[in-house]
């Protein structure tokens, strides 16, 4: 499983990355933006409400279609309720009252078996990685296995050969394999993000939620991640939902851009047709109020 | 001037303020001092000769150290009773360690029911307050006096220990950890063996071991006070029963030993762990 690494040259994009080491070819790194709106939805989520104490609402009304291999961003200040959002989505938080509908099952009936079922078709990778630091690389990408596991064959680590062939593979593509046996207190944030990756990837999963993926890295490693994102849905045809704070970011790099502002939904397009006045919705004060990278 | 800062008599500025809290542990640590001083001029010291009393102990300490050798014993048996009483305490310490693994994932607030670590808690909390001794000499009744009795005494008190210093440990961990395992569909027994065991591992080696240590001391103690054998038994022995000071300083420097052997064997574990 050698992996190709090579630099960017500068010249082939005006962007300034010729610093960064892609450890996949050019091309399919490139930006291929394809809004496809024909693509199936599959998720389907109505008419959420959050609430944490009785008089403060942290959702409100929330309704939206997610679908199929698009990267979908939600954006919004401190506080709107995104984190909430994105966990109401695999049920980390249950909502007071709406439904969502997941491959044709309400998600919101789900209980023990079933709910982790369901979670193991939803990948979620966080900003501070939460990774098992005195554990391996490699243990912490099989957990990500767990959820396909009984009590006994979690406890005593007993993965298919399969499985530890295809962790291998998925860290080899994230370009981590010589950390492979390394603690995760031993790496960098930027690989750290990418063993929550391969963690997520390694579940099979038809959604990845990413928490704040880049709130805690570099700008060098913010962009390997978030062209790694891009890559999954295009490749593998999976979800990615992120939570983003970094507007050029999430214009960058989304088929599909949630503006979230006090707990509603108050954009729902196409990068493209964020206006200052949008921004304005979103974060409720002009552009040239707000720092954009 | 600021009139946000307190000033003293002298008109110093004073640095913090003290909360409630702070005041009643400043009147408490006054209160002990008092009583301590006020303790020396109260005692009765009639029957006391001070003179006598000090060569004496010094005489006695120095045939214990000094001079030591067997006699009613001989080093060979010492050797061997020093490893049952070894034996006393690793047994009660491993007993006590699996039972509170396991109830101190029911008393650590992030992985358990408030209802359950509170009832655990309040159990723990008497297990404690009695003493080590008074639970062997409870058990002795049903098990009678001897290393059985002194063995789930010794247990009950590891488990009041280990389940306090396991669940603060536990209660440490970051919480995301526990949700991005939870994210992944993992069940709760795969949490417990893939987060919060790995994570904490060295702690729970290094409370475990410190609790070895003190059980080995408590074994020492169980086999004079509660025949639980071992060299408790002889030292118990040769002191009050044959007066004999050379033996009691011979017995002394073993267990001496045996405690400097555990600990650095003790700092070992924690390195590598």
């Amino acid at each position: 499983m050698n992996v190709e690494t090579l630099t960017r040259p500068e010249q082939t994009t005006g962007k300034k990355t010729q610093e960064v080491v892609f450890p996949f070819p050019e091309e399919k790194a490139d930006d291929t933006r394809q809004a496809d709106r024909n693509k199936p939805v599959i998720m389907e989520i109505s008419n959420i409400d959050k609430s944490y104490s009785a008089n403060k609402k942290v959702l409100k009304d929330i309704s939206f279609d997610i679908r199929k291999g698009e990267v979908l961003s939600i954006i919004g200040p401190s506080g709107a309720g995104k984190s909430t959002l994105l966990r109401i989505i695999n049920r980390m938080i249950e909502p007071n009252s709406g439904s969502i509908r997941f491959q044709d099952k309400d998600t919101l009936n789900m209980k023990g078996r079933s709910l982790r079922n369901m979670r193991t078709d939803i990948g979620m990778i966080f900003q501070h990685y939460n990774l098992v630091d005195r554990l391996s690389v490699f243990e912490n990408v099989l957990h990500g296995r767990l959820g396909y596991k009984s009590s006994l064959q979690g406890i005593f680590s007993m993965y298919s050969e399969a499985e530890k062939e295809k962790a291998v593979e998925i860290i080899s593509e994230l370009g981590i394999e010589e950390q492979i046996y390394k603690r995760c207190d031993e790496l960098s944030g930027g690989q750290k993000q990418r063993v929550g990756i391969a963690r997520a990837l390694i579940q099979d999963p038809k959604i990845i939620l990413c928490d704040e993926p880049i709130a805690s890295l570099d700008p060098n490693s913010s962009k390997i991640i978030m062209e790694y994102l891009r890559r999954i849905s295009r490749e593998r045809d999976i979800t990615i939902i992120v939570n983003l704070h970094q507007l050029d970011v999430a214009k960058q790099y989304s088929d599909r851009i949630i503006g979230l502002n006090d707990g509603s939904i108050v954009f729902n397009d196409a990068p493209e047709a964020i206006t200052a006045e949008s921004i304005n919705r979103i974060y409720g004060s002009k552009l040239d109020e707000l720092i954009v990278e | 001037m600021s009139t946000y800062v307190d000033r003293n008599s002298k008109g110093n500025i004073k640095i913090s303020r003290p909360n409630k809290g702070q005041m009643r542990f400043r009147i408490l640590l006054i209160a002990t001092v008092l009583f301590t001083i006020a303790g020396f001029f109260m005692m009765d010291y009639k029957g006391l000769e001070l003179w006598p009393a000090i060569t004496g102990t010094i005489e006695n300490i120095k045939d214990m150290f000094l001079s030591p050798q067997f006699n009613q014993t001989t080093f060979g048996n010492a050797v061997w009773q020093v490893i049952v009483t070894l034996s006393l305490a690793f047994l009660s310490t491993v007993l006590g360690a699996v039972l509170s693994l396991f109830l101190a994932f029911g008393t650590a607030m992030n992985l358990s029911k408030p209802w359950l670590s509170n009832t655990i808690k309040a159990f723990i909390t008497v297990v404690r307050a009695v003493p080590t001794v008074l639970w062997v000499l409870i058990f002795a009744i049903a098990a009678g006096l001897g290393s059985v009795a002194a063995v789930i005494g010794m247990v009950f008190h590891s488990i009041a220990y280990l389940v306090k210093a396991y669940s603060e440990a536990f209660e440490e961990i970051d919480e995301g950890k526990i949700e991005a395992l939870r994210a992944t569909g993992s069940s709760y027994t795969h949490i417990l063996f893939h987060v919060v065991i790995p994570q904490t591992k060295s702690f729970l080696i290094a409370w475990t071991f410190l609790r070895f240590e003190i059980n080995f001391g408590v074994a020492v103690a169980m086999g004079a006070a509660a025949g639980a054998g071992g060299i408790g038994y002889e030292l118990f022995m040769s002191s009050g029963f044959y007066y004999d000071m050379n033996e009691v300083g011979a017995i002394t420097y073993m267990i001496l030993i045996v405690a400097i052997i555990l600990e650095v064997i003790a700092n070992k574990l924690k390195a590598a762990a």
